[in-house]
């Protein structure tokens, strides 16, 4: 649980970030100007927009790091709680090639049975699908600042791309359609003999 | 009898170490690396192309052949490459030399440019005109289809949504009533936010996989596995069998991101499929509709789709002429092992004979 202190201090450097960036763009606008056409500058313009990025993640990063902690947490503990187990049934190692393949074999029996327990059990699915959720927080964050960076290269970034996809997916469909219509039939697409797909 | 401190070992165990290590050792100069690993077995021809989907008719082995074709539509995990992956364990070449014509699906490996790719494009677009082009080549009206794995729910709704076109339908482990499946899959599948996953990364990544792979039994299948086959280096046949498997399961495509959002959600988060309140294209899907011929197969040891996520396909469905196959087996082993080839392909190929 995040506390309120912990929250204001983030606040607080999230604005001294952006506060910094837009008076130092305000002021230095004018000289820059002269290479508004070019990449870096496009890249002063949009860096506060990255550091507020790294801030959020931060916070995320922490939850983040709570989920993977408990991940750990609940595998050792399975661990601990399995070789328990192990100990009790087999007290000793035995010392003997046969006695020590059986041994092996309860062994194997325990930790598989008592760790697909846990993989299956409520409590690992919950934190399991909260550390992938903060992952994936954090993978947004990423893409987010590397959008900036392309945008300041003038390169397509990842919102651009999928917009194209999008739009790709859509005319495939519109052309199967299309191409159905015309046959009448369901459409089908033969090769031709220099392997060019119609 | 060694001694180590306090300790005494068993010199059969000593013995058992160092031989141990020597097979280790040995292990390069007697294995192929996977990448020199040709998987596929059976000659085949491509027939037909859409986008990276691929359909693949493989050459008789008979003089004659059934009248009706198969088309066999692989799961969208892994790779089509284990109903052929060794000549002796052939699903495909078992079913080429009971006289089957069979065809099978490849869906290829989606890239990015894939991602809003969705159930309505696999089932009525890819699937359907795979079986259009096989009734066009063949001059037939209706087609047998089998599913498996998730193939196998893919022909579910394909059946249920043109079963004018499906005389037989053969469903092997498919996925059905995500509620009841018992794996661990289906407890990471309940608790993702699909949503945020595809919004963020597009497509399913094929580590996501690896990972639901790396909880499935992790001592049996992480450690035991390993230790058997350096035990067994010298065993050629083992080995050639193990690294086949081994590359096969190392080599599963990505998802694209529409597909995997509706398949999580419908299947295993609100399990539409069976309740018959699941939409593709628009269209409702109704197990009800499905009233040819079915074959349904399930696997007791299934770790990966559960017997009881598979079975209730049969009780869902309005066919009168249909039949469940329970094997003491386990998901691959029913497709892949020598009692696929003793039991479960004789069994499915009788059953085919019977209704082409």
């Amino acid at each position: 649980m995040k506390t309120e202190s912990t929250k204001d201090t983030a606040e607080y450097y999230k604005h001294l970030s952006v506060f910094w960036t837009d008076l130092i763009h305000l002021m230095s606008s004018k000289p820059q100007a002269l290479s508004s056409v070019g990449p870096m500058r496009n890249f002063a313009e949009n860096a506060k927009k990255i550091s507020k990025e790294l801030i959020d993640a931060n916070d995320d990063l922490v939850e983040f790091n709570n989920s993977l902690v408990e991940y750990y947490k609940q595998l050792t503990d399975t661990w601990n709680e399995a070789q328990k187990k192990v100990n009790f049934k087999v007290p000793e190692i035995p010392n003997d090639p046969e006695q020590f393949d059986a041994y092996k074999r309860v062994w194997i029996d325990i930790f598989d049975n008592d760790f697909t327990e846990l993989f299956d059990s409520k409590k690992f699915g919950e934190n399991y699908g909260k550390l992938v959720t903060k992952e994936l927080d954090l993978t947004k964050h990423w893409n987010n600042i590397m959008n900036v960076m392309l945008h300041s290269a003038n390169l397509p970034n990842k919102k651009e791309m999928d917009e194209l996809y999008k739009e790709i997916h859509s005319l495939r469909k519109r052309i199967a359609k299309l191409e159905a219509d015309s046959r009448g039939k369901p459409k089908t697409k033969k090769e031709t003999d220099d392997g060019n797909v119609w | 009898m060694a001694t180590f401190g306090e300790t005494k070992i068993d010199p059969k165990i000593l013995e058992e170490i160092i031989k141990f290590s020597k097979n280790v050792t040995a292990a390069p100069k007697l294995v192929a690396a996977p990448d020199e690993i040709k998987l596929e077995t059976t000659p085949y021809d491509v027939v037909y192309k859409e986008d990276k989907v691929r359909l693949l008719h493989y050459k008789p082995m008979t003089e004659k052949q059934l009248q009706t074709p198969l088309i066999i539509a692989y799961a969208i995990i892994n790779r089509y490459h284990i109903l052929d992956i060794h000549p002796k364990k052939s699903w495909v070449k078992n079913l080429l030399e009971q006289g089957l014509d069979v065809y099978m699906i490849d869906w290829g490996t989606p890239s990015n440019i894939d991602k809003y790719l969705d159930f309505d494009d696999y089932v009525n677009g890819y699937l359907n005109n795979c079986v259009e082009f096989v009734k066009d080549e063949t001059n037939v009206d209706k087609v047998s289809l089998q599913g498996y794995c998730t193939g196998g729910t893919l022909s579910a709704v394909y059946s249920a949504l043109h079963p004018e076109n499906i005389k037989n339908f053969v469903a092997t482990a498919p996925v059905i009533d995500g509620w009841r499946d018992t794996t661990v899959v289906s407890n990471l599948a309940r608790h993702i936010d699909v949503d945020r996953m595809v919004e963020t990364i597009g497509n399913m990544p094929p580590e996501f996989m690896y990972y639901c792979f790396s909880i499935l039994k992790p001592f049996e299948q992480g450690v035991e596995k390993y230790v058997n086959f350096f035990k067994n280096i010298d065993n050629e046949s083992f080995v050639d069998n193990f690294m086949r498997v081994e590359k096969w399961l190392s080599d599963t495509p990505p998802i694209p991101g529409e597909l995997f959002r509706q398949w999580i959600k419908d299947i295993y988060q609100d399990n539409l499929l069976v309740q018959n309140k699941m939409y593709v294209g628009g269209k409702h899907i109704s197990l009800k509709n499905i009233k040819m011929p079915l074959f349904t197969q399930v696997a007791i040891g299934d770790h990966l789709v559960s017997p009881e996520c598979s079975m209730p396909l049969h009780y869902s469905v309005a066919s009168e002429d249909k039949t469940l196959k329970i094997y003491p087996t386990g998901h691959v082993g029913m497709i892949a092992s020598s009692l696929s080839q003793k039991k479960v392909l004789p069994e499915l190929g009788q059953w085919l004979k019977e209704h082409s």
